[in-house]
């Protein structure tokens, strides 16, 4: 994989992307991340739960995955009522994006994937 | 899992949240002077005083190392075992400080933990009681104050 920094910058630019993120896949805690789009400064920052829990999750996830003899998943987006929240595994990191509701979701996968493989 | 045992009721339902929501195998909330409030995952005693005493004396010695390396004191510690992992950390009530310290294992993680922890904290300053410190400053009978905590959660020594 790119660098991480490289890695957040590219998915924070892809239109609909509120927040881009790299979390430690074991801990949940941030390992980089982007601004919050259009958050403000009063408002609290959700990005540090965000990622925690969706780090979280998609262990649960990955272990749904290998119960039902389906592999590890590889892209993995929770839809609310707001927007949605888009993780890709990338070995010992996970990516998190926030999403809006009407973002470009298949730029956003195929950037997560490719990002996740190390590709440009 | 079983429920929390407490000293003090009030923080009963905090702790229970906390331990329910962070997945916490075990965890001990007490006083710096080494006074237990409150614990799950425990049914020895033995164990819950020597977690209030090592707790206790590393809060102290991190303190100081926090305040000697860095200028001020370090107030949260993490260790990562093989298979367990200890989250060890200060809670603030008004003018009350507390320490807790829990262990988790790949049921959770630091992350999760530490979010969960800060609404922990928030919960106690919420519900705790408009009082003095219920406990000012070390008395100087850490034994007697640790005996009297175990005697409050797990009953006097004969009867656990």
């Amino acid at each position: 994989m790119k660098a991480v920094t490289q890695v957040v910058a590219a998915l924070s630019h892809v239109p609909g992307v509120v927040a881009a993120m790299v979390v430690g896949a074991a801990d949940g805690l941030i390992v980089e991340t982007s601004p919050m789009m259009g958050s403000s400064a009063a408002a609290e920052d959700p990005r540090k739960h965000t990622a925690a829990l969706a780090a979280y999750l998609y262990s649960k996830v990955t272990r749904a995955s290998e119960a039902a003899r389906l592999g590890n998943p590889l892209f993995m987006r929770l839809e609310a009522e707001h927007g949605q929240i888009c993780v890709v595994g990338a070995r010992d990191v996970v990516l998190v994006t926030i999403v809006t509701p009407n973002a470009n979701l298949g730029r956003v996968r195929i950037d997560m994937m490719t990002a996740a493989k190390g590709e440009s | 899992m079983s429920d929390p045992t407490v000293a003090e009721a009030w923080v009963a339902a905090p702790l229970r949240r906390l331990m329910e929501d962070a997945r916490l195998i075990s965890g001990v909330l007490l006083y710096p002077t080494g006074r237990a409030v409150g614990q799950f995952g425990f049914s020895n005693a033995a164990d819950v005083m020597s977690i209030c005493a090592l707790t206790s004396a590393i809060n102290a010695s991190a303190r100081e190392l926090g305040r000697q390396l860095d200028g001020k004191p370090f107030y949260e510690m993490h260790h990562a075992g093989a298979e367990r992992q200890v989250f060890m950390a200060r809670a603030s009530a008004t003018s009350q400080e507390f320490l807790f310290v829990g262990v988790f294992d790949r049921e959770s993680s630091l992350g999760v933990v530490e979010i969960y922890f800060a609404e922990f904290q928030k919960a106690l300053e919420k519900l705790r009681p408009d009082k003095q410190p219920t406990v000012p400053g070390p008395s100087g009978d850490f034994e007697g104050e640790l005996n009297r905590s175990l005697d409050a959660l797990f009953g006097p020594i004969g009867k656990r």
